[in-house]
């Protein structure tokens, strides 16, 4: 695929994105900040000397999303519709992580906007802290999942753990599949809670090509025929549309019933 | 925001949340909290307990969710959440939300919209036990209807 961001002459030249349709677009980025346990501490306690870290990170995360074009030379100036930055504390880690969401309706996408957002949190939480801590380190700043425009979804693979005990169930897996949980009810009807769907067995990449292999399979599986049947992909509800690859888990299950 | 979200199988009692959501903090004007108890008579007249499941993951990553959609709509100071799963037997506490502001209607509307979304987003199912048998409870209406005020 070339870089649209290049000239026939290899120099750098903005995209005309006038004749692009105008979409929905929504992009998620996220990153994270580690840092010493007792600053961790100081950080969530608001004891730190510049005030309260995580709002004014929020707000400068907030505040480069809609300056991305004046930082990014090739980027478009965007009315986005939506950003939102936020923070998680892990304290088996010991690091802030940042997370960014980006909204549009427009020509072009707002992944940058989302990376610049985490970008300029994680430096703001680095500048709030560097008094008592200068050793922090910004990790992995990445973007997650994108929806809208030509090029059509992503959505980033769970990055493959480390240990022994998991390198060893990657490897197994050598077949590119999803992993499909049934859950409560649903689970009880099929009489089974997990399978593994080949990629290869679907006829379309998304959760339509899912239930439709499963049915291929076996009776049971009508109950995914079923109006009320939900289902989530990664622990995030989908639809039939929503595309599936390698290494998701696509869970289906009845409405809930909590509280 | 302080957000909190517990997912757990032990019991809590009626004061639970409140030193966590206060935290020796002077600027909280008012805390809000509900608690769910398991009813003996639902679906059934005789409900004699019931099992709580839940996806793991998607539980807390959906409550988290809720309770930060809160903040970003009310002014609120913490949102504690913690919902049981497991055995449980009427009379038992299920569910309890904690909101505290600085004023009394962001914590009262915050509680009211983040129970209406955990009864119709957060995955978690019930299945009650009576006289008659097992039986999964059915989702009702009025809890869509309920959760569709808030758009």
């Amino acid at each position: 695929m070339p870089l649209t961001h290049l000239n026939a002459r290899g120099e750098a030249a903005m995209v005309d994105v006038g004749d692009k349709p105008t979409t929905q677009r929504e992009a998620v980025a996220s990153g994270r900040i580690v840092m010493q346990p007792a600053t961790l501490a100081l950080l969530s306690d608001g004891k730190l000397p510049k005030g309260d870290v995580l709002a004014t990170a929020r707000i400068a995360g907030i505040q480069a999303a809609k300056r991305t074009h004046e930082l990014i030379p090739l980027c478009h100036a965007l009315a986005l519709t939506k950003v939102t930055v936020d923070f998680d504390l892990n304290w088996q880690e010991s690091c802030v992580e940042v997370s960014a969401l980006c909204r549009l309706s427009g020509q072009t996408g707002v992944e940058m906007e989302a990376l610049t957002a985490v970008s300029v949190a994680c430096l703001t939480l680095y500048d709030m802290c560097k008094a008592v801590d200068k050793g922090m380190c910004i990790e992995t700043i990445q973007l997650d999942s994108k929806r809208g425009g030509q090029r059509g979804d992503y959505r980033r693979e769970h990055a493959p753990a480390v240990s022994a005990e998991n390198e060893q169930s990657v490897q197994g897996a050598e077949v590119p599949s999803v992993h499909v949980k049934f859950l409560a009810e649903l689970r009880e009807r099929v009489g089974d809670s997990e399978f593994m769907v080949p990629l290869k067995q679907l006829e379309q990449g998304d959760i339509a090509g899912v239930k439709r292999a499963l049915q291929a399979q076996d009776a049971r599986f009508s109950v995914l025929n079923e109006k009320r049947t939900l289902c989530a992909i990664n622990q995030v509800m989908a639809n039939d549309a929503a595309p599936v690859t390698d290494g998701d888990e696509v869970a289906f299950f009845p409405p809930v019933t909590g509280g | 925001m302080e957000l909190r979200v517990s997912i757990q199988t032990a019991p809590f009692d009626m004061a639970h949340g409140y030193a966590s959501v206060l935290d020796e903090r002077t600027d909280i004007g008012a805390v809000v909290s509900f608690t769910g108890l398991v009813r003996d008579f639902n679906e059934t007249p005789d409900v004699i307990g019931l099992t709580l499941e839940h996806y793991p993951g998607m539980t807390e990553r959906t409550l988290e969710a809720i309770g930060r959609e809160a903040g970003e709509r009310w002014a609120l100071n913490a949102v504690t959440i913690v919902h049981r799963v497991g055995e449980l037997a009427p009379g038992d506490p299920i569910v309890r939300v904690l909101v505290a502001s600085a004023h009394r209607r962001d914590a009262f509307l915050a509680c009211d919209f983040i129970m209406d979304y955990l009864k119709t987003q957060a995955p978690f199912w019930k299945k009650e036990r009576s006289a008659q048998g097992d039986y999964w409870v059915k989702e009702r209406d009025s809890d869509q209807q309920d959760a569709g005020r808030w758009s």
